[in-house]
This record gives structure tokens, C-alpha cells and sequence, in this order.
């Protein structure tokens, strides 16, 4: 089925030639007249002299497929046989050279031109013959033809002329090649020879050839647009065609409508024009040449619709680029009664489409601030367009009133979009001349017009639309549904834009008008003058009964008709009513009915998975509009988590997850929480239920596939609440009020979490929610809730550390008990159907929250008997503390990701005793040689990744530009003032979903790689998801959430994401080279927060990456420097810590290494090596260790550079 | 711009096949940039790509056109692409665009079309009338559509414009 004829075995030609008559006539009927032909004809073909060449090369390919085929009864008495291209071609070769008999025109035009016709395309060695026919036969349906082939030899792109997957693939096209090369004729041979006689064709003015003119000019415009010659020379013909035709004063008949009667010499006229405009056309535009504009001018004027339309579509392609010329060159156009009005009423809707792009570039184009008369006349004709009778015109209108042009308008246009919409009134020119539509009913014809005084009254366009759109929505056509939804959607985004920027004084109106329901409502003292343009007089809409008339009234009717339409039985329409719907959303106003249309939808199996993921990501569109709408939209997206878990992708409702949760602002992160984690309170899935299937929370996973799907989402919902908790809840143990002896009175559970409950209702709901699932998911729910549970514990202070202390304690007892309870039947590989099968996972994690309570015991008794004793802690005793210190944060980093110079596992009270000992003795708050990510061997990943992580350089440069304000605000995780303050911040969120991420951004970019090398958010994106938007796809394109099954061991999970927070991953350790570190000596007192001093440069990834640092260097340059680093590894000290971690400890204590190789000092300053010789070293700079040998070598030297890759370090 | 315009039966079988050398928009996770050798491209449309969009409109059509009158008109859309179908006798078509070609101009385009198809035709066509046809209706296609853009509309002046005589009488 997929591959059409191919599959099925029987190809296109297979069906054409199978008739019965065709074939007994056809197939047969080359063979004879080429025997003949190939005999004798290319010495009587020989009239002209100059046509000596072609038939040189015509008989040659002609050999050539003789040679290639000397089976020459193929084709004769097998009547079902197909027709190979071979046969055709040489059949064409064959009967062209007896063109002059009717015979073979009769054949070239019945068979052998229609056959080749399924090839779409010939190859060049057809090009002599096309062109011997070109110049001898006079039939007009065989030149038809091969003007028809002539322009797609020029229109090939290939290179060498064929293209093996044009048409229909057969083996034909192999043989063609061979013949190709066999007989020599490629395209550099035959396409001078094509232009040549086109061109000699284009320029022939006798009146007899007028038709060949035409044709050969539309066959010359194929030529690709790469050969500068020919457009040359294709501009010459065009604009010496206009030159004579052009200028002529020509009134266009009114009377549009009819046949054209004519004298010969204006219809001569007219095709020209029309002739010379197309080609024109499908020329490269030439914005800068005045003749181009002129010429493209004056065909508005034309006879032809055609033309008119083309040369309405290039003004407005110039009027893009260049306003000013255009206006200026329109002047005469636009006035009254002038050219550009009478295209309103042109018989071609394209044209009018063209007409209305271009009163919008021109009517919104700054380089025409000074001339508001010109402006305005252009709006005003934009608006008269809006009546226009074709949906497809008026759409237009509607979406350049709204500011929608291409999909590169901003925010500001759109917003001012939406306000124009909303306030502007049409105001039909009282010209008699001018036939005036019903506006009552707009979808009257035109030529139904009866001048009505009623029509003549000032209209508000939001008025005028909004009736246009829901004739359109009572439309049988679906064509017209999806497009008026479309509409629909585009008004919602332009609403958006302008609620977002603040533009249009909703609020101000809800203040000022106790009849709230007409917030929106026109309102003429506020607006006129500022908003309205110059001519028109802005007047209130109220002229009509009750709230229709304000635009809220008018929205909820236009809403109505929009919501019905969601009976249209074709899916696409639908969807594009619910995106529309989705638009129209407001934050404040009610969710229901959409929810429920969702809801309803969804319950429909003919939903196409691509076509929901598309609705998804508009989701995500919409938060991106108004961040304030996170959590409504996540109340949506929840359903379809809910209703067709198969069929939606669970990054992309991750990563809407994430970024609502972080758009969601500091009052919603509560909800938006909520709103996720709700899909871990559904009940399992009833196989087979199909009740309530309205309801919303009801889960319709009625097959086995869909049922894992929702799983699947569960793991992900579990996973994503672990990771983002604590962010949410603003709750992190580095940060905690509570001191840690509360805590540990508290010892009464009931107590706890009450007290727990209360203080952060966030934290305690995911807590809740995590130990349900903990107990009562599946096996893979329960792993990873386990997990979620522990990241929680060791991120957040009391009570929530000791509360899930004690859940896990007594999840593994029950583990443990019921092993013990069923040791006699039981293999222990029934675990998760018996017990919570936990007990080895839980038992680690268990043993480093005992660990860390110990510690913390001890702490305090050490810290009692000191103050006891008024004795101060010796140095020893703060060495103890300060190992315990780093074992337990080592021991914590295995768990989850944790700010390792701001984490304190012996608690706050510590925090002044490690500083003290840190600064002592110079410690680095940075990883160095303790990092568990060097100790257990994950950094060695770091080489296999490099070379990854470089050739994705350029991808990630994206994020190049990262506002350092934003990064900042990442980095310090915690200002969520910065979205309160910047709501809607769109700016923000867009850099953020861009890949400026929740973490530090680079960061995670790693992460990704580490983890999910193979899943980068292209491949997400191109995978199954549909995207409306493409500006959408490069802001998605770099951030990135994980799958939950990245989370499916203790490694993965440690490197996994970490969702909203802003967390750096183990991994990220790694070469890190943020230059910042460089500023070697950078100590900062407070708070513990300071840079790497140490010579080496240890990564300072808390530096960059912590969220809780106060003071970010800027974030873009230390990125930048990044990239320099790794692409050249000589040039900075990033790279450098790449390789040498291990011995990252800093000058103070010498790292010893080895020499590997022999190496030979190149330069003065570099020093000679033995292989085996022992070295100490020094300092690393540039990817050379700086290093000291015992005694002098070969060179007498003692010290001196040698590449890092000579020596290995112990 | 005109993407594609398909002509198929009612089978599926390719019966007329045009794609612009414009991108039409990845259907699947098929990465036409990543893929070595280098697909021969066709009219500038990766062959790939080309079978996705060609399995992409017949699946469309298998699962719609069943019961649909004669010249009723479909749409579906995918990405910023629409696409707008129909049955005409035992022949179906699919036209492709996008930009400023969008549904509505898909539906003039695909009138144009029908109207042009059973004006060489004589009548709504059978699979067989419709291949008897068949260079003639590439020719009008060809007056239909050129180079991506709507040229013609109206079917006397493409019957005249096929013959090579002049769109209007001169």
C-alpha cells in the first residue's frame, strides 16, 4: 500500500499499457517505423546543415541503445508487456526523424509522448530529438509536448541530467545511464542548444508563433535558477516583451466575468503581458532594480487576471523588503477609484490574497511612519477586504489584521495586532462607482451586490470578523472549518500577545467596569486617538441589545459556534479546533468546558498519535505565550496523560511538565506539582471499562499496550516529582530553618508530620503521594518512588528527612518480614509480588541516612564536650570531622545530586568547624581528588564523551547566548522573584525551553549526552511529533528532560536530570573548563562559597553551577570559554582539568608521575624524558606539565615542560 | 508553494506523482541529513522522503476517502503543511502546500484540478478513461501548476493552453 505501484508489483505502466487497444496499437508500432527510420532517414533528415550536429548525436544514442538492447522484437507481439523507457525514448528518437508524416505525429502524441509522461522527467539524450521536432513539425499538439519535455530537461536538478529516483523507479533508468555515458549527450551538451532555440522561439515576434512564444517562454522560466547566464538572458526577453506591451494604456473591461472579446491586437497584447509577468514571476526577485518594480507595477493594470495576479504577488514579495519604493510607486494606485481597488473585484482569489499582503506590509511598514495618508488609505483597503466574498481572501485579511504574516512576526506585532482587530472600524469610501457588498452577509457573491445604505454604516472589524467566522464555522466544506479554526487560533495568539505585553488594558477595564462580563468591550474614551489611525474615527460598538456587541460578548458567541464544530467527524479539523480553543484560553477564565471537549475527544480511538502530540506541544506554545496559564495547561495535559497514555510521548509531556512547573512562578509551583503528580492517584486501569468515559480522571487504558503506556508515565511522574520536590517546595536541607536537634526531638511520627505538613504543604503532598507509591505501584513504580523518596531525603532538612527516615525503615522491615514469612516457598524472585521487593535498594540508602545521623550524633556530642570543657578543636580532631565530612558527602553524591560546597551531611552546625578547617588548609569546596565521580571510575567515562561532547559543540552553541541574568537566576535556583517580577517574562521562558535551562544549562547538555548519547531533542521532535510552529522547533530543540528509564539503576540516576532544579550532575565535574577557576587565588569569605584556589584549577563547578550561590560570574563568557577549550585543548586551562583530576589536588602537594614515553625537548623551555623515568609534577598550563626529574638528563635539564600525555600521573 | 500533487487509485497505486523542489517537512524520525550515501534526490525531494509522503497521503486516503462523494473535499495538515484531498470517479488526489497555499487555496487548486480532469476526460473517470488520458492530464497539470505556484484556473483557457494555442484568442 505504502509505496503505490512498487509494492503491489504492478507499476504505472503496467496499468497504461495493459489496455488492450493501446497496447496492440502501440507497443508494437515503434519497432517497424524505427527499422525503417534509423535506415534512411538520417541522410534525408540532413535539409539543414545546421541540424547536422543533433542528428549526429540523435543517431549516436540511437546506437547507443542498440548496442544496449539488441533484442529489437521486445516490444512486438507482446501486447501486456510494459513499455520500457528505453522503447519510449527510442521511439521518440525514431518517429522524430519522420515527422513530417502524420503518422508519427499521430503516434509521438497518442503513445509515445503520453507513456513518457510517467517517467515525469526525461533525460538529455531525449534533447536532440525534442529539438529536431521543435524545429520541423508543425503539429501543435506534438510541440505541446515537447515544450512539455523541454522544460523538464531544464527544470532537472541532477547534476549529470538523470536522476535515478525521478518518475517511476525501474531498471530502465540504469540502462538510460549507460546509454548516457555510452552516447555522450549530457546536459552541458543539450541545455545551450534547448536555451538556444527557446530563447530564438521567446523572441520571435511573428504573430503566427505568438502561441510558440508563449510556450517557450513558460518552458525557458524551468531553468534552474543557478545558471546566472540564462537568467540573463531570461530577464532580457521578459523585460523587452514588457518594454513593447507593458506601457500601452490598457482599461481593463469591466465585465471581468465573461469571455474576453477583443481585438487581436490587445488579446496579442495580453497574453504577452500575461506571458512575460509569469515568467517574471518564477524570476529571482530583484528588489533593488527599479525596472522591476516599475514593470511589476504596471501590471496591475493588465488585462489578464492572471498577470494581475502575479504582479500583485511580486509587489508584495518587494513591498516586504522595500516599503517605501512601493508605497511611493502605488501612489497613483491607491487612490480612489485607482487600479489597486478595482483588483477587489478580480476574478481571482490569489490575487486578492496578494493584494492583502501587501496592504499589510505596507500599511504596518515603519519606513512609512512619515506618510500616515498612505498608510491609512492601504489599512482601509485592507479592511474593505474582509468583506470579500471568497473565505479564503477574507482569511487573509483577518490574519494580517491580526499581525500574522509569515511566522517571524514578534510578540509586539502581534500584540498590536489584536488591538487593531479589536478597536479599528471599516469605513466604507462613499464612492458611487465603487459596488459596495451586503455586509450583512458577506458570504453573498459579488455579483449580488445591491448598494444598501445599512452597509454603508462604519463597522468594528471584531465585529465584522466575528460574523464572518461563524458563517464559516456552519460551512459543510472542511477546508473552510479548518481554516476558519485556524483563524481562530491565530486570534487567540495575537489575544495572547497582547494580554502578555500588558498592550491592551484588560485589567484596567475589569477595574473600571463593575459589569465585568464586558471587560473587553470597546471602549472608545480610553483608545481613540492613541490606537486608531488617523482617518477613521473610532466609535463605540454598542449598537445593539445586551453584550453581544462587546467583544467578550462577541467572543463567547464566535466560541460557541467554535465549540460545535468539534462534531466535524474529520480528526484534523478537530484538533485544529481544540489548538484554537486551547489559544482562546484565558488564564483566569474557566476550564471546564475545555476539559471536558478534551476529555470527550479523547475518547475517540481515531485520534492519530502524531496528531495529540501536536496538540501537546501546543500546550507548550500557549505557556510559552502566558506563563501564567502553567497550570491550567498542565490540568489539560493531564488528561491526556490519563485518556490516551499510548499514544503520547512521555518526553513531550515531560519537558511541558517542566517547563510549566518552572513558568508556574512561586505561588503556582504548588499547583503545577500537583497537577503532574496527579497521575500517580489514578487507579490502575480496568481492562476492558469503557465507562465514564467522559470523566476526566478516568483512565481508558483498556488494551495491554496502552496500560504500560500509562505506566510508563507513572515512572515518569514519580521520577520527575523525586527530582523536582524539593524545587518545588523550596525546601533544601543546605537551606533549612530548622535546626537539627528539633528535628531529632520530634521523634513522634504523628507529630512529624504534622509539623512537616505544615510547613511546607508541597514537600508533605509529594511525600505522601512518593510513599503510596512506594507501596502500592508496580515493581519499576515502586524502584524508582524508592529513589525519588531517598533524593528527597538527603535534599530536604528535618522533619522530612527523618519522616522518610523512618518510611523506608519500615517499607524494608516489611520487605524483610514478609521474605522471612514465605523463605520456604519463596526463590526470591517473586519479590515484587510478595514483598515491596526493595530491600537491596533501600538497605544503601538507609545505611547512609544512618551513617548520617551518627555523624551528626557524634557531632553534637563532640561539639557539647568541647564547649564543656571551653577547649578549642585541634587541628586533628577537625581533620576527623572534616574526612567524615567529605565520606558522607561522597557517600550522598552516589544518591542524588547535591551542591557539594554548600551540602552539609553533619548538618548546619557544622558548617563553621569544616569552614574553619577548609581555610586552614586551603581546601578547595570543589571536587578534586575526592569526587566519587573520580573515585568510582565514572569520570573515566569523560574521554569516551569528549569526542561527543565536541561534535556536538555546534548544536550547543545555541545556548550560546544565554542571558547571563537568566543564567544567574538559574544558577541561584531559588529568585523566584525574577519570574514573579518579569511575568510573563516570555523572553525568560523562551531561552529557558531554548536550553538556558532549569540547570546550569551546559551542564545538562552533558548530562544528556552522558545518559542518552542516542536522544537529542531533534530526534524527539522529529520522532513522532507534529509541530505547528517551526519558530517552536529550534526553541525546543536543546532542552531536554530524561525518560524515566534512565532512571532504572543507582548510576543511571546519579547522572540522570535533574528536572527543575538547578542542579549540575556528578558529570558534570568533568572538564567543566569554566575559566572562571583560572582566578586562582578568588576567595571569598562568606558563606563558604569561593572559587577554586588551588594552581591547579579544579573544576569549580559550584561555582558556576550551585544554586545557591549569591554572586554567578557571567554565564555567556564562561560558556564561550568553555567551547575555546575544547576546541583547542592548548589553549586554556579548561581542558586541562580534563584529563588530570585524578591529581587535581593543587600545588601544595606535588602530584608524581611517570614518564610513558621517550620525549625530546623541542624548545628551550622543555625538558627531555626517558620513558620510566619517575617525574614530579609540578603544574599543568596548556596541556604540558610543568615537572621536575631527580636528576638531570640527557639534556642536563632538571625541570621543564612535557606534554601531559607523556607522563602518567600516580 | 505547491508542494505535491498525487494522483492515485483507488488501490493506492501511484498514478500521477509531482513533488516541487521545495521541502515538504519530515515525516518521521528519517533524518534526510544524516543518511549515507546521500539519497538521490528527486526534484529535490530525498526519495525518502518522497515514500513517506506518498504512504503518508495513500494512508490518509485508504482510511477517508471510503464513502466520500465525488469531489468532496478533505483536509489534514501536518506541521505548517496542509494537505487537501478527494475522490474524483475511481481516482483520488492529494494536493500538498503551503504558506500562502493553505487549505482554502488548496481547495481552488484541487477544483481546478477536478474541474480540468473530467473537462479532458469528458467525465469523472475511471481508472482506465484517466490513463487514456494521461499525457493530456499531465499537460494540464503542467498548466495548472508551475513551479510551485497555481498558474491557471480556468479550464478553457488550460483546454486551450494544452493545445499550444494562445490563453486568449488572438
Amino acid at each position: 500500500m505504502a509505496s503505490g505501484q512498487e509494492s503491489s508489483g504492478t507499476t504505472l505502466m503496467d496499468l497504461i499499457t495493459s489496455d488492450p487497444a493501446t497496447a496492440a496499437s502501440a507497443a508494437p508500432s515503434p519497432a517497424p517505423a524505427a527499422a525503417a527510420s534509423t535506415l534512411g532517414k538520417p541522410v534525408t533528415t540532413d535539409r539543414k546543415s545546421k541540424r547536422a550536429t543533433l542528428t549526429q548525436i540523435q543517431n549516436d544514442t540511437i546506437a547507443a541503445a542498440k548496442a544496449l538492447n539488441p533484442v529489437r522484437a521486445i516490444p512486438q507481439r507482446q501486447k501486456k508487456k510494459p513499455v520500457s523507457y528505453a522503447q519510449l525514448v527510442r521511439s521518440i528518437h525514431e518517429l522524430a526523424a519522420t515527422s513530417d508524416q502524420k503518422s508519427s505525429q499521430k503516434q509521438l502524441v497518442q503513445h509515445v509522448f503520453p507513456k513518457l509522461a510517467v517517467y515525469n522527467s526525461v533525460d538529455p539524450s531525449v534533447a536532440p530529438s525534442l529539438l529536431m521536432l521543435h524545429q520541423q513539425c508543425e503539429d501543435r499538439n506534438v510541440l505541446r509536448y515537447v515544450y512539455y519535455y523541454l522544460a523538464r530537461i531544464l527544470s532537472d536538478s541532477g547534476s549529470q541530467g538523470l536522476s535515478p529516483g525521478g518518475g517511476i523507479p525501474t531498471p530502465n533508468w540504469d540502462a538510460l545511464a549507460d546509454i548516457d555515458a555510452v552516447g555522450g549527450v549530457t546536459r552541458a551538451d543539450v541545455i545551450p542548444r534547448i536555451v538556444n532555440q527557446l530563447t530564438a522561439d521567446a523572441t520571435n515576434a511573428d504573430p503566427e508563433f505568438h502561441s510558440r512564444r508563449l510556450a517557450a517562454l513558460k518552458a525557458l522560466t524551468s531553468t534552474s535558477a543557478s545558471s546566472s547566464e540564462i537568467l540573463e538572458k531570461l530577464y532580457e526577453i521578459v523585460f523587452g516583451i514588457l518594454e513593447k506591451v507593458g506601457d500601452a494604456k490598457q482599461k481593463r473591461r469591466k465585465g471581468l466575468f465573461g469571455k474576453q472579446g477583443g481585438d487581436k491586437e490587445s488579446n496579442t497584447r495580453s497574453n504577452l503581458q500575461y506571458a512575460a509577468l509569469s515568467a517574471l514571476r518564477r524570476l529571482p526577485l530583484d528588489p533593488g532594480n527599479p525596472a522591476f518594480l516599475h514593470r511589476a507595477i504596471q501590471g496591475i493594470s493588465f488585462a489578464d487576471p492572471v498577470a494581475v495576479r502575479h504582479a500583485l504577488a511580486i509587489i508584495s514579495d518587494v513591498a516586504t523588503r522595500d516599503p517605501y519604493s512601493v508605497a511611493m510607486a502605488l501612489e497613483k494606485h491607491i487612490e480612489h477609484g485607482g487600479a489597486l481597488h478595482d483588483i477587489l473585484h478580480l476574478h481571482d482569489v490569489l490575487a486578492r490574497v496578494s493584494l492583502a499582503r501587501l496592504c499589510h506590509s505596507l500599511s504596518r511598514a515603519r519606513a512609512l511612519d512619515e506618510r500616515p495618508d498612505i498608510t491609512s488609505q492601504f489599512s482601509s483597503l485592507l479592511y474593505q477586504l474582509l468583506l470579500d466574498p471568497s473565505d479564503r481572501v477574507c482569511f487573509e485579511a483577518i490574519l494580517c489584521v491580526l499581525g500574522k504574516f509569515d511566522n517571524t512576526e514578534r510578540t509586539e506585532e502581534r500584540a498590536a495586532g489584536w488591538i487593531r482587530l479589536t478597536r479599528e472600524i471599516l469605513k466604507l469610501p462613499e464612492a458611487p462607482s465603487v459596488t459596495i457588498k451586503d455586509t450583512d452577509n458577506p458570504t453573498a457573491k459579488v455579483n449580488t451586490v445591491k448598494p444598501s445604505s445599512k452597509a454603508k454604516r462604519p463597522q468594528p472589524l471584531i465585529k465584522l470578523v466575528m460574523r464572518r467566522l461563524e458563517s464559516s464555522f456552519r460551512s459543510f466544506s472542511r477546508p473552510v472549518l479548518h481554516a476558519a479554526a485556524r483563524v481562530v487560533q491565530e486570534m487567540g495568539k495575537s489575544r495572547a500577545a497582547a494580554y502578555a505585553l500588558g498592550l491592551y488594558d484588560v485589567d484596567e477595564g475589569i477595574q473600571l467596569h463593575a459589569y465585568s462580563e464586558n471587560a473587553e468591550s470597546l471602549d472608545s474614551e480610553f483608545n481613540s486617538g492613541s490606537q486608531s489611525e488617523g482617518t477613521r474615527k473610532t466609535v463605540p460598538v454598542s449598537n445593539g441589545p445586551g453584550g453581544m456587541d462587546t467583544i467578550a460578548g462577541l467572543l463567547a458567541s464566535l466560541l460557541e459556534v467554535v465549540r460545535t464544530t468539534v462534531a466535524c467527524e474529520c480528526v484534523y479539523v478537530r484538533a485544529m479546533v481544540i489548538k484554537a480553543l486551547i489559544w482562546m484560553q484565558n488564564p483566569h477564565e474557566s476550564l471546564e468546558e475545555l476539559q471536558s471537549i478534551i476529555a470527550c475527544e479523547l475518547s475517540d480511538p481515531a485520534w492519530p498519535s502524531a496528531l495529540l502530540n501536536d496538540i501537546l506541544l501546543t500546550l507548550h506554545a500557549r505557556f510559552k505565550a502566558t506563563p501564567d496559564m502553567a497550570v491550567t495547561l498542565l490540568e489539560i495535559a493531564r488528561i491526556f496523560a490519563t485518556k490516551v497514555p499510548g499514544k503520547i510521548d512521555a518526553d513531550v509531556l515531560q519537558l511541558l511538565w517542566k517547563t510549566c512547573l518552572v513558568g508556574a512562578g512561586p505561588e503556582g509551583k504548588h499547583t503545577a506539582l500537583e497537577a503532574v503528580t496527579i497521575v500517580l492517584d489514578l487507579p490502575p486501569p480496568h481492562p476492558g471499562s469503557m465507562l465514564g468515559l467522559t470523566s476526566v480522571d478516568r483512565v481508558s487504558a483498556s488494551d495491554p499496550k496502552s496500560a504500560l503506556a500509562l505506566q510508563r508515565l507513572v515512572q515518569a511522574a514519580v521520577w520527575f516529582l523525586g527530582e523536582n520536590a524539593n524545587y518545588a517546595a523550596s525546601e533544601y536541607a543546605w537551606e533549612s530553618a530548622t535546626p537539627p536537634g528539633t528535628a531529632l526531638m520530634m521523634l513522634d511520627a504523628d507529630k512529624m508530620v504534622a509539623a512537616a505538613s505544615s510547613r511546607n504543604p508541597t514537600l508533605a503532598g509529594a511525600l505522601t503521594r512518593l510513599q503510596r507509591c512506594a507501596f502500592s505501584g508496580s515493581w519499576e513504580v515502586r524502584i524508582i518512588a524508592a529513589q525519588a523518596l531517598i533524593t528527597i531525603a538527603i535534599r530536604s532538612g528535618e522533619p522530612y528527612r527523618l519522616q522518610i527516615y523512618e518510611f523506608l525503615h519500615a517499607l524494608s522491615l516489611g520487605g524483610v518480614q514478609s521474605q522471612f514469612s514465605e523463605s520456604q516457598i519463596s526463590n526470591g524472585e517473586d519479590q515484587g509480588a510478595s514483598g515491596t521487593g526493595l530491600g537491596s535498594l533501600i538497605s544503601p540508602m538507609l545505611k547512609v541516612l544512618d551513617e548520617m545521623y551518627r555523624a551528626q550524633d557524634d557531632l553534637i556530642r563532640d561539639m557539647r564536650n568541647h564547649d564543656n570543657n571551653k577547649q578549642e578543636w585541634t587541628d586533628e580532631e577537625l581533620k576527623k570531622l572534616y574526612e567524615t565530612h567529605e565520606k558522607l558527602l561522597n557517600l550522598v553524591s552516589l544518591f542524588c545530586y547535591v551542591p557539594r560546597a554548600k551540602y552539609l551531611p553533619l548538618g548546619p552546625t557544622s558548617a563553621k568547624l569544616i569552614e574553619i578547617y577548609r581555610n586552614r588548609h586551603n581546601i578547595s569546596t570543589s571536587t578534586g581528588l575526592n569526587d566519587p565521580a573520580v573515585a568510582t571510575g565514572i569520570s573515566d567515562l569523560v574521554y569516551g564523551i569528549s569526542e561527543l561532547v565536541y561534535e556536538s559543540k555546534e548544536a550547543e552553541k545555541e545556548s550560546d547566548a544565554i542571558d547571563p541574568e537568566l543564567a544567574m537566576a538559574w544558577a541561584a535556583g531559588l529568585e523566584d522573584g525574577l519570574w514573579g517580577k518579569n511575568a510573563p517574562a516570555m523572553e525568560k521562558v523562551n531561552e529557558f525551553l531554548a536550553g538556558a535551562g532549569t540547570d546550569a544549562p551546559d551542564v545538562e547538555e552533558e548530562e544528556n549526552i552522558t545518559s542518552r548519547p542516542s536522544v537529542t531533542y531533534d530526534d524527539l521532535w522529529a520522532k513522532s511529533i507534529l509541530e505547528t510552529y517551526e519558530a517552536e522547533e529550534d526553541d525546543a530543540r536543546s532542552s531536554g528532560t530524561s525518560s524515566p528509564e534512565s532512571t532504572g539503576s543507582v548510576e543511571t540516576s546519579i547522572s540522570s536530570h535533574f528536572g527543575g532544579m538547578s542542579y549540575p550532575s556528578l558529570f558534570s565535574s568533568r572538564p567543566s573548563g569554566y575559566g572562571v577557576s583560572q582566578n586562582s587565588e578568588i576567595r571569598s569569605g562568606n558563606n563558604g562559597r569561593r572559587f577554586s584556589n588551588t594552581s591547579t584549577g579544579g573544576p569549580t563547578l559550584e561555582g558556576i553551577g550551585s544554586p545557591v550561590r549569591e554572586e554567578p560570574p557571567s554565564y555567556s563568557s564562561s560558556v564561550l570559554q568553555r567551547f575555546e577549550s575544547f576546541e583547542n585543548p592548548l589553549a586554556g586551562r579548561g581542558a586541562q582539568s580534563f584529563g588530570s583530576q585524578d591529581e587535581d589536588t593543587g600545588s601544595h602537594n606535588p602530584q608524581f608521575g611517570k614518564a610513558l614515553y621517550d620525549f625530546t625537548a623541542g624548545g628551550d623551555d622543555e625538558l627531555s624524558l626517558t620513558a620510566g623515568e619517575e617525574v614530579e609534577i609540578d603544574y599543568e598550563v596548556d596541556g604540558w606539565y610543568y615537572v621536575k626529574k631527580k636528576r638531570p638528563g640527557r639534556d642536563g635539564r632538571m625541570a621543564g615542560l612535557v606534554p601531559v600525555l607523556y607522563v602518567s600521573s600516580s | 508553494m505547491i508542494l505535491a500533487v498525487l494522483f492515485t487509485n483507488t488501490d493506492g497505486n501511484i498514478l500521477v506523482e509531482r513533488y516541487v523542489p521545495h521541502l515538504l517537512p519530515a515525516l518521521d524520525s528519517f533524518d534526510s541529513v544524516n543518511t549515507f550515501p546521500p539519497i538521490p534526490s528527486f526534484h529535490g525531494v530525498p526519495a525518502e522522503e518522497r515514500l513517506h509522503w506518498r504512504s503518508f497521503l495513500v494512508k490518509l486516503g485508504a482510511d477517508n476517502l471510503k464513502g466520500t462523494k465525488n469531489e468532496e473535499l478533505l483536509v489534514a495538515s501536518h506541521k505548517s503543511v496542509f494537505v487537501v484531498y478527494t475522490i474524483l470517479g475511481d481516482v483520488c488526489i492529494y494536493v500538498v502546500g503551503k504558506d500562502e497555499y493553505d487549505e482554502l487555496a488548496l481547495a481552488e487548486l484541487i477544483f481546478v484540478i477536478t474541474s480540468s480532469v473530467k473537462d479532458v476526460c469528458g467525465k469523472p473517470p475511471t481508472e482506465r478513461l484517466f490513463l487514456d488520458h494521461y499525457g493530456k492530464i499531465c499537460l494540464c497539470l503542467d498548466e495548472i501548476i508551475w513551479k510551485g505556484m497555481l498558474e491557471n484556473t480556468d479550464k478553457d483557457r488550460i483546454r486551450r493552453l494544452i493545445r499550444l494555442k494562445a490563453p486568449t484568442d488572438a
